[in-house]
């Protein structure tokens, strides 16, 4: 992956860290800088006596630095990347020295790995409580230590299981008070009313469900007045929809209890995904259409990575989204990929009714920007459309979901941008941020694109005009 | 149960409470014996909802028509253009030298980064063709909107559509082209221009002023506008067919005039500046009081020809200052040579007047002006950065080949004083005015610098050869 100053500038947290590292793009700041296999690193002289060790891997901007700030990437860091980009310092050949071997040893896995044998190119496994792996000749070793190993982890699970049964009581008395009162009544009140559910939910160890309700005034308030309180019908319907299929679980498809096990907040963790055998496995090339990032109550910042199959893989899905969640505090808005970028990967997908999150399982090739323009089907917005609506059939609690399309325009009424088909007359309220960016494709005829469903607005992510490519920024 | 059911029946009570709108019991069965079915009525609804396709409006907005045959710029510089544009520069020179760019080159922005650098859109559109005008207009009620076309394909039919300062650099050209049609087309539409407008289509006439003329401002003798009454009024007395200049009297009053010589008796003029001016606002009163005065009306005054008026004035520097003042607001670029012979340090002294307008000259002349201003100080050039961030924004134009020779000649970047030295303002001013012939040469001065105060400059330069480059392959 080539750095780029697009890069540079989506890690850098905020337009001060950009500041801060141009002011340490003098050489005489940096009494080494070296470079080898692949890895770029040196020691940039701050206000103490000894200077801050920084390395930096070219391949996946993955960067550490010895410095105590609390950004991500610090501004030492992306000095180092900004002197990698434009080629300003001379970097002399080295041997990689043992602090960065260390790092190197100590990173979660997809960074070398293009260059790398499959089997080294699987992700490393991280201790977790579920599937820390145990020597074999160990547990031979002591049987009945496994046996009580067991026998805690299912009475824990067991407990969960009790805790959450009751804490969807709770959750059913809670919203039979709200349908009393009225949702017209909810609505003016809500953040207050959620925010108690949402603590019980998470003293009854269901935060799936939890962060749902945490989220619903925001989500409310983002919508116009006159649609909210039917909004909040759609979401407590959900609510519900989920608690009753939570309990349901065993007489449900297999694919629909896992997504509700799921959405009520039983998470399954990247090792144990990444060692399901029946876990949907695509091979392909990936492109990234779209990057959401958003702030959550719990100070967590979610980073969404949407990307296109780009290659053929019949019968597998089209598209895919990369979900990580970094603290608030470090400033990072994004993941790792830019849009536009372009992968080689294999992803293994959580299992559900209409599979969409994934994990990369191994990085053939990392990330490189690409001119070539996204494979899309050739079907209209009105069919894409149906394609949401039957998934939606499928899985009635289907979150945002990728829509592409051929053939539409953007238009205007006042200040609310619409996606619109010619020819069925659908039209999509697009997302009101979007306003003001996309608002020049309101004078274009006819545009080919993909972006995001929410089932209330559309945020468009890429289009293909007669101009060029837009996207979202 | 139907939807239609559902809507008629459900929604009411859902919204305003089933204890106050019970819900109907027979719609459907409850899935356990203790519940009462208004969840499950609940999940329906809400599902029902799902289900339903956003209403369309009824109507959409029909989007203006816009032609523009400025060519888009080049996909490559796209990027650095929106990161320089949306970087936090130290002075307004980058922008400034783009939106020049933009114009001569007849290029414009991408429409779609056009958001995305809304705030260089809104300050420079008249610079960047009808698509950026009509961007920067979006937020304006529609009746103070116009027609967006390019000013180059201005013609007497369209001239009126055109933003103000291109409907006067229009005028001023019709008027050294065919001065007779220029006023005439003023005249057609003069009854519907505002007084602003008015004033400032006005000020072209003092471009090839003759007799002929008369008429019309006779005519303006009456405006509502006191300050086109008084405009027309100077040039009614610069053409000796008006009452005289009423701050001619003023101005004459601090003249002191006098015969020196033995053999050949010679005019010698000097200034007397009022007692309660003190030194340092001396300029900016000089300014300010001869401001409305032209060179014909004061060698008039002393019946001597301009050149011999410039002469008598030799030996007094607010005089010179006062008719260098004059020279610059009469465009008269071959009399401001002249004076600035005698008074070589007539760019500080119009700085410190506070001069602001380089008023209707075209943009070599505007170069010819700074030529002159500055060739004074070939062998002594000054470090003073407000000195030359002035000469810039008045100018604003590209910086004349010799001038910019003289700076990086006189290595002027690296003679800046300690405090200033290396500052991005200075760096960013000359990448931002260097001709680019000579941008190689800056280039290699700039390297000189910590990288960390030549990002802007460089990244500049980049886009201006490329947006030049572009331009010539097309």
């Amino acid at each position: 992956m080539a750095l780029t100053f697009e890069r540079i500038e989506a890690l850098a947290p905020d337009q001060s860290s950009l500041a801060a590292a141009r002011k340490l793009l003098k050489p005489s700041y940096w009494p080494t800088l070296a470079e080898g296999e692949g890895l770029a690193w040196g020691e940039c002289q701050g206000s103490g006596a000894t200077p801050y060790r920084v390395v930096i891997n070219e391949a996946d901007t993955g960067y550490k630095c010895t410095c105590p700030s609390r950004k991500f990437p610090c501004k030492h860091a992306l000095a180092l990347m900004w002197m990698r980009a434009d080629r300003s310092a001379a970097f002399a050949a080295a041997t990689v020295p043992d602090w960065v071997k260390d790092w190197l040893s100590r990173r979660r896995g997809t960074s070398n790995s293009a260059s790398k044998t499959d089997d080294e190119a699987k992700p490393k496994t991280r201790p977790s409580i579920r599937f820390t792996e145990i020597p074999e000749a160990e547990a031979d070793a002591d049987p009945k230590a496994e046996q009580r190993a067991a026998a805690i982890r299912e009475r824990n699970r067991l407990e969960r299981e009790a805790a959450v049964l009751a804490g969807l009581e709770d959750l059913d008395t809670w919203l039979s008070d709200q349908v009393q009162h009225g949702l017209a009544n909810f609505v003016a009140q809500t953040a207050q009313v959620c925010r108690t559910i949402a603590q019980r939910l998470v003293d009854a160890k269901a935060p799936g469900l939890a962060g749902r309700l945490d989220a619903l005034p925001t989500r409310l308030f983002t919508l116009s007045g006159p649609v909210r309180p039917s909004a909040a019908i759609r979401e407590l319907g959900q609510v519900h929809l989920i608690s009753q299929a939570y309990r349901r679980t065993s007489e449900l498809p297999e694919l629909l209890a896992a997504d509700a096990r799921q959405a009520v907040g039983w998470s399954v963790t990247r090792e144990a995904l990444l060692n399901d055998s029946q876990a949907i496995r695509v091979n392909a090339k990936w492109r990234v259409f779209a990057v959401l990032s958003e702030a959550q109550p719990d100070r967590l910042r979610r980073v969404e990575t949407w990307l296109w199959r780009q290659s053929a893989a019949d019968g597998m899905p089209q598209c895919a989204v990369l979900i990580d969640f970094v603290p608030i505090s470090t400033g990072a808005a994004m993941g790792g990929y830019l849009v536009g970028d372009q992968i080689e990967a294999e992803l293994s997908f959580y299992r559900s009714t209409i599979p969409l999150r994934a994990q990369i399982n191994a990085l053939k090739r990392g990330a490189e920007q690409s001119s070539e323009p996204l494979t899309l089907p050739n079907e209209s917005l009105d069919a894409s459309y149906a394609k949401y609506e039957h998934a939606l059939a499928q899985l009635p609690w289907l979150g945002t979901i990728p829509l592409s399309f051929r053939a539409a325009s953007v238009r205007r009424n006042g200040e609310q941008l619409y996606l619109y088909d010619d020819e069925s007359g659908l039209s999509l309220p697009m997302h009101t941020s979007q306003a003001n960016h996309a608002s020049p494709l309101a004078t274009l005829d006819r545009i080919d694109g993909i972006g995001l469903w929410n089932g209330y607005e559309f945020t468009l992510a890429w289009a293909e005009t007669q101009l060029g490519r837009w996207m979202r920024s | 149960m139907n939807l239609t059911a559902l809507h008629a029946k459900v929604l009411p009570s859902l919204l305003g409470g089933t204890s106050r709108h019970p819900l109907p019991g027979d719609l459907i069965r409850p899935s356990s014996p203790n519940s009462d079915g208004a969840l499950e009525m609940l999940t329906l609804m809400g599902q029902a909802l799902r289900f339903e396709r956003p209403p369309t409006p009824e109507s959409f907005i029909v989007e203006p028509e816009i032609k523009d045959e400025r060519k888009i710029i080049a996909d490559g510089l796209r990027r650095p253009l929106i990161r320089l544009l949306t970087a936090k520069t130290a002075t307004e020179h980058p922008g400034r030298a783009l939106a020049r760019a933009f114009d001569q080159l007849r290029l414009r922005p991408h429409p779609f980064d056009l958001p995305l650098i809304d705030a260089f859109i809104r300050s420079n559109a008249e610079k960047l063709g009808p698509t950026a005008q009509h961007w920067a207009d979006r937020q304006k009620p529609e009746a103070e909107t116009r027609s967006y076309f390019d000013p180059e394909l201005l013609d007497e039919s369209s001239w009126m559509q055109a933003p103000l300062s291109r409907r006067v650099a229009y005028l001023e050209e019709r008027r050294r082209d065919d001065a007779d049609a220029a006023r005439a087309l003023l005249e057609s539409t003069w009854a519907q221009e505002e007084a602003d407008a008015r004033f400032r289509l006005l000020q072209v006439f003092q471009t090839r002023l003759s007799i002929s003329d008369q008429p019309f401002l006779n005519r303006l003798e009456k405006d509502r506008a006191q300050r086109v009454r008084a405009l027309a009024a100077r040039f009614l007395a610069r053409l000796g067919a008006g009452i005289e200049n009423p701050a001619l009297g003023a101005c004459l009053e601090r003249i002191k005039h006098s015969q020196s010589g033995l053999l050949r008796k010679r005019t010698t003029l000097q200034m007397e500046l009022p007692a309660n001016v003190k030194d340092q606002a001396a300029s900016r009163w000089i300014l300010e009081t001869f401001a409305e005065l032209s060179f014909g009306e004061l060698a008039g005054a002393f019946k001597v020809t301009e050149k011999e008026l410039i002469a008598a004035a030799a030996k007094d520097e607010p005089l010179l200052l006062a008719l260098a003042l004059i020279a610059t607001n009469e465009g008269r670029l071959d009399l401001l040579e002249l004076v600035v012979a005698g008074l070589p340090n007539a760019w500080e002294r119009m700085f410190e007047a506070g001069l602001d307008t380089l008023g209707t000259m075209t943009e070599s002349e505007r170069q010819r002006w700074e030529e002159i201003v500055v060739h004074p100080y070939r062998k002594d050039v000054p470090t003073t950065y407000s000195l030359w961030d002035w000469l810039y924004r008045i100018t604003d134009a590209e910086a004349p080949s010799s001038v910019m020779s003289i700076a990086l000649h006189a290595k002027l970047l690296t003679k800046v004083p300690e405090h200033e030295r290396g500052s991005a303002p200075w760096v960013e001013m000359f990448a931002a005015t260097c001709p680019a012939s000579q941008r190689q040469e800056l280039r290699e001065q700039l390297t000189k610098f910590d990288q960390s105060q030549t990002v802007i400059p460089f990244a500049l330069l980049e886009i201006l050869d490329g947006m030049e480059n572009d331009r010539t392959h097309v």
